[in-house]
């Protein structure tokens, strides 16, 4: 804004002397600022900007994720599990070179390997294992990991044999330790936390594991910085330094990546950048699948609700195919009425979803739900099928998947209402009250990968209360359901790859206690100058250790494409899942990209560090033309100042 | 004295209100900490046991009253504290994110201010002159944009098309020292006071222009032009008198803008108090909210305080004899 036109004359001369002189030393400034940004970069060593979606603490693996699904990831950089990993077909071993089981399967006998080293310097022991696989145990605390020791199976013992055996004892038969809790807990220095007396309040003191980083500095709410772990014991790290910034807004992340602040950023692509990002020669997309889904759940404690033929005639009504169109972008499949995800190893063989409005509504009628005057359906003891559905306000996929089942479960005579509230309020409502059962009517949320890939999964979600944790979930109480499940959850790895929790997910099928909306595909951007090296790792999105260890990882050119890839994954049922391996497999996995499976985060737009990781969401496109438009516009008035600023006479006089 | 003295006793009296709205506030909104901390689909079922001994741990187990008693008295010792979300002391997340917050808040305030006032007084020296229209629409019409549609505009602008700063963050993670570490800091900082600057124009702009214009008509500048003062003189007496509501409200600004600064905090992922109370809230972190609120609460009563004892200082109508 020039003000000297505004002053008389006499004023202007010295006004114009005063402006060069400003103008004069913002220029040395802006000089100062520009020259100190071009630092010169250290060739020799390779460091990553990555931009993280949310902020997780100072990656205590105790305490409650915030920055799902990649919390996993994130800890799992800088500690390393018996076994990698829970959602491998076979998993490998990492810290552990095998176990044995007993004949039935409760007792395993755990061989470590040698000359593994902390990142203090200490060596790793089978003192850490039994010391961790315990204090998981003891805290009894509601984590990431917790269930997999406390409930199923239920941690009994552990004795250590020598430095590098250890045997694990457990109240139940767990013939998937392997899988689960050997690929999936991360282990801890029995030398530090010994000493730290609350282990769940810790949440600042900087990590200390045996993985491929080492935590060199962790600022809360704000950044991360990792260093290579030199004596990584799998081999070289291909990257010398990760730097992960939280950026809060997807927009930013987004706007960092096309402008190379950012090589990486953990959201997935929306939709609509997609092409623009295809268009731009520095950005690449690796696409693959996200053992991830968005679900809708009853609480099947309800009244009317507690009827499957209500929740199945509710599940039918709705069109999947219009959900991955709207709410996705296409960029997704739609849900299966067998609730597991159709790149898991446990998924049912066929899956698919019944999706017929007249069945729906003759089988409503028969069972006695007249249809009311004003085109809501009422029981037979007079309660109208009119219910709020609760989703996540900082989702709007959540949102629009919500107003679509309104939307579409009209045509059946129901009435529903969404409510769109923050994660704390929805989880209130979902806890069970002093006298009876929560009082949410249904709720739609997301079913992230170390759910999908958990071979238990469906008898820990929806086994009656009493195992697990349905109760906060849909409360489903079938005999028949927890039968089949309980037998599942005994059997051989061998044997549920064969028939992968069949018969269990078909009677999921004929209950419904949840209706799977879709799975959405995933989708992540970088930048292939500065590393492209992105592996996918089934269950684990591109954004895993595997990617930034030389063994695995692809350094050569990754095809940017928007080519579609397959998305199935060598899930089928493998040879054996042996209960011991010796060598470390070569893997099925870690192909170069543009493999598929990984369950990948992205997130709600501000700050949301809530436990629901959420699908994408925010829309990118471009602010070009809207830039221009503005700057036009801005333009236009500041020329018609200028015109109005035409030298006047210079009296007192102020009127025109 | 006196009346220092006076107006201490009131603005105590403003700070007890605060504590105990700042205590009830947060706890009003549906859901507790151990709903955010230990949701469902992360951590499965929480039992009664394990939700008391979470909300133990933060002192948060007892009733209201009794939370609100063990508040003041570790107020008292000057412990906040410590945050639910992220286990730091609540006084170390709070002093962390206010010297982010008054600085960006201070250089967008400062700037605004000075701009708003040269361009509302060449404005109002104009007042009914095309120029004096054509600024005015100007100001109100940036004035009108909404904080997120300038932030994401400069966004896209100036970080995206043309790579001129940085995207996000206060600092660059790592180690920079020295003069580095400040031109990294200004980098930074441009954007996200650019956009508090553009949006915080538009009320200092329009306070003292309609200050200079209600100086212009007193009696005293009528006598000053009747015996032949020039131009300047007479402006200078009359911008001098107009700017004491100026002065208000640019420390009423300010000690608001530190809190409403959340919109431009989070898109530029600045570290500041206002994202801090959004991030809070969302948590239910009672602890950090009620040390964010009472913090904030203390700055707008200070800057109260301030204007109130600066005003006699201006202003010498208003100094008392005696």
């Amino acid at each position: 804004m020039c003000i000297a036109p505004l002053l008389n004359r006499s004023q202007a001369t010295t006004f114009t002397q005063m402006k060069l002189r400003i103008a004069a030393v913002l220029s040395v400034f802006v000089l100062l600022l520009v020259g100190a940004t071009a630092q010169a970069q250290d060739d020799e060593s390779v460091s990553l900007t990555i931009g993280l979606h949310a902020a997780e603490k100072n990656l205590n693996p105790l305490i409650r994720p915030m920055a799902l699904p990649i919390t996993h990831d994130i800890t799992n950089l800088v500690y390393d599990t018996l076994f990698w990993s829970q959602a491998s077909v076979t998993p490998e071993p990492f810290l552990a070179t095998g176990a044995v089981p007993s004949d039935d399967a409760r007792t395993w006998t755990v061989s470590l390997r040698e000359d593994v080293v902390w990142h203090d310097g200490e060596p790793f022991t089978a003192e850490d294992v039994a010391f961790t696989f315990q204090l998981v145990s003891d805290l009894e605390g509601p984590a990431r990991y917790g269930h997999h020791v406390t409930d199923h199976p239920t941690f009994v013992s552990a004795e250590v044999v020598d430095d590098l055996t250890v045997v694990l004892n457990f109240e139940n038969p767990i013939p998937t330790f392997l899988f689960l809790p050997g690929g999936d807990i991360p282990i801890l220095p029995e030398h530090i936390w010994a000493d730290i007396e609350d282990p769940l309040a810790d949440a600042t003191s900087v990590a200390i594991g045996t993985g491929p980083f080492k935590m060199v500095e962790y600022v809360p709410d704000t950044s991360y910085r990792f260093e290579a772990n030199e004596d990584y014991f799998l081999g070289d790290v291909t990257v010398d330094e990760l730097v992960m910034p939280i950026v809060r807004d997807a927009q930013a992340a987004w706007a960092g990546l096309q402008s190379g602040e950012l090589d990486f950023v953990t959201r997935n692509v929306p939709a609509q950048l997609i092409d623009g990002m295809n268009d731009n020669p520095d950005v690449g997309i690796v696409e693959g699948s996200r053992l991830q889904s968005t679900y809708l759940m009853f609480n099947t404690r309800k009244p009317v609700l507690n009827d499957p033929v209500v929740r199945r005639a509710i599940g039918m009504s709705l069109d999947l195919d219009v959900f991955v169109n709207l709410v996705e972008g296409g960029l997704a499949r739609p849900g299966n009425d067998t609730w597991t995800h159709p790149d898991s190893a446990w998924a049912h063989p066929t899956g698919g979803h019944a999706f017929d409005v007249d069945a729906a509504n003759s089988t409503l009628d028969d069972a006695g739900y007249a249809m009311g005057d004003d085109g809501v359906r009422v029981s037979p003891d007079g309660t109208p099928l009119a219910w709020t559905l609760y989703v996540n306000s900082f989702s709007p996929p959540q949102i629009r998947s919500g107003e679509l089942v309104a939307e579409q479960v009209a045509a059946i005579g129901v009435d529903i209402t969404v409510e769109p509230l923050d994660p704390a309020a929805t989880s209130a409502l979902r806890r069970p009250s002093a006298d009876g059962p929560p009082q949410i009517d249904m709720f739609i949320n997301v079913f992230e990968s170390h759910a999908h890939a958990d071979p238990d999964h469906l008898f820990f979600f929806f086994h009656s209360p009493g195992r697990g944790v349905g109760v906060v979930f849909s409360g489903l109480a079938d005999p028949e359901f927890d039968a089949l499940v309980e037998a599942d959850i005994a059997a051989s790895p061998e044997d549920r790859l064969a028939n992968g929790n069949v018969a269990a997910q078909e009677k999921f099928a004929e209950l419904m206690p949840a209706v799977t909306l879709y799975y959405p595909d995933g989708r992540w951007g970088y930048r292939p100058d500065a590393y492209d090296g992105w592996v996918s790792d089934p269950g684990h999105g591109v954004f895993n250790k595997k990617s930034f260890i030389s063994t695995y990882a692809a350094p050569e050119a990754v095809e940017e494409t928007d080519e579609a890839v397959p998305e199935e994954e060598p899930a089928e049922a493998d040879d054996d899942s042996s209960a011991t391996t010796e060598e470390p497999a070569d893997t099925d996995d870690g192909e170069a990209m543009a493999e598929e499976d990984a369950p990948d985060a992205d997130d709600a737009t501000a700050a949301q560090d809530s436990a629901q990781s959420d699908p994408d969401d925010d829309d990118g496109g471009s602010g070009g033309t809207v830039v221009v438009v503005v700057l036009v516009l801005l333009a236009a008035a500041l020329g018609g100042v200028a015109f109005m600023r035409r030298k006047k006479a210079t009296t007192g006089t102020v009127e025109d | 004295m006196r009346r220092a003295g006076r107006l201490a006793l009131q603005y105590g009296l403003v700070v007890v209100a605060a504590l105990v709205l700042n205590f009830i506030l947060p706890r009003l909104a549906a859901g507790d900490p151990v709903d955010y901390l230990i949701p469902p689909d992360s951590s499965g079922f929480v039992t009664a046991e394990q939700r008391q001994a979470t909300l133990a741990r933060y002192d948060l187990d007892g009733s209201n009253r009794q939370q609100f008693v063990t508040y003041v008295k570790n107020l008292t010792h000057g412990d906040l504290g410590v945050s639910i979300r992220t286990g730091q002391p609540v006084r170390e997340v709070v002093t962390g994110r206010l010297g982010w917050s008054l600085l960006l808040v201070g250089v967008a305030v400062s700037i605004s201010t000075v701009l708003g006032v040269l361009l509302g007084f060449a404005a109002g020296w104009r007042r009914g002159t095309k120029r004096d229209i054509g600024v005015l629409s100007a100001v109100l019409a940036v004035d009108a944009l909404p904080a997120f549609f300038v932030g994401l505009m400069l966004l896209l602008a100036f970080s995206v098309k043309l790579d001129w700063f940085p995207v996000y963050g206060a600092i660059a993670a790592g180690d920079i020292t020295g003069w580095a570490r400040v031109t990294d800091v200004a980098r930074r900082l441009v954007l996200p006071a650019s956009t508090l600057i553009l949006t915080g124009i538009g009320s200092v702009f329009v306070v003292s222009r309609s200050a200079l214009v209600s100086e212009l008509g007193e009696d005293y500048v009528f006598m000053a032009r009747a015996k032949g003062l020039d131009d300047r003189a007479v402006r200078r007496h009359a911008q001098r008198n107009a700017l004491l509501p100026v002065s208000t409200a640019a420390l009423l600004g300010f000690s608001t803008l530190v809190g409403a600064a959340t919109v431009v905090e989070t898109i530029f992922s600045y570290p500041g108090l206002g994202s801090l109370a959004f991030d809070s809230v969302l948590a239910r972190d009672y602890p950090v909210l009620q040390g964010v609120f009472l913090l904030l609460a203390l700055i707008a009563i200070g800057a109260n305080f301030f204007n109130d004892l600066l005003y006699p200082r201006l202003d010498p109508r208003v100094r008392k004899v005696g």
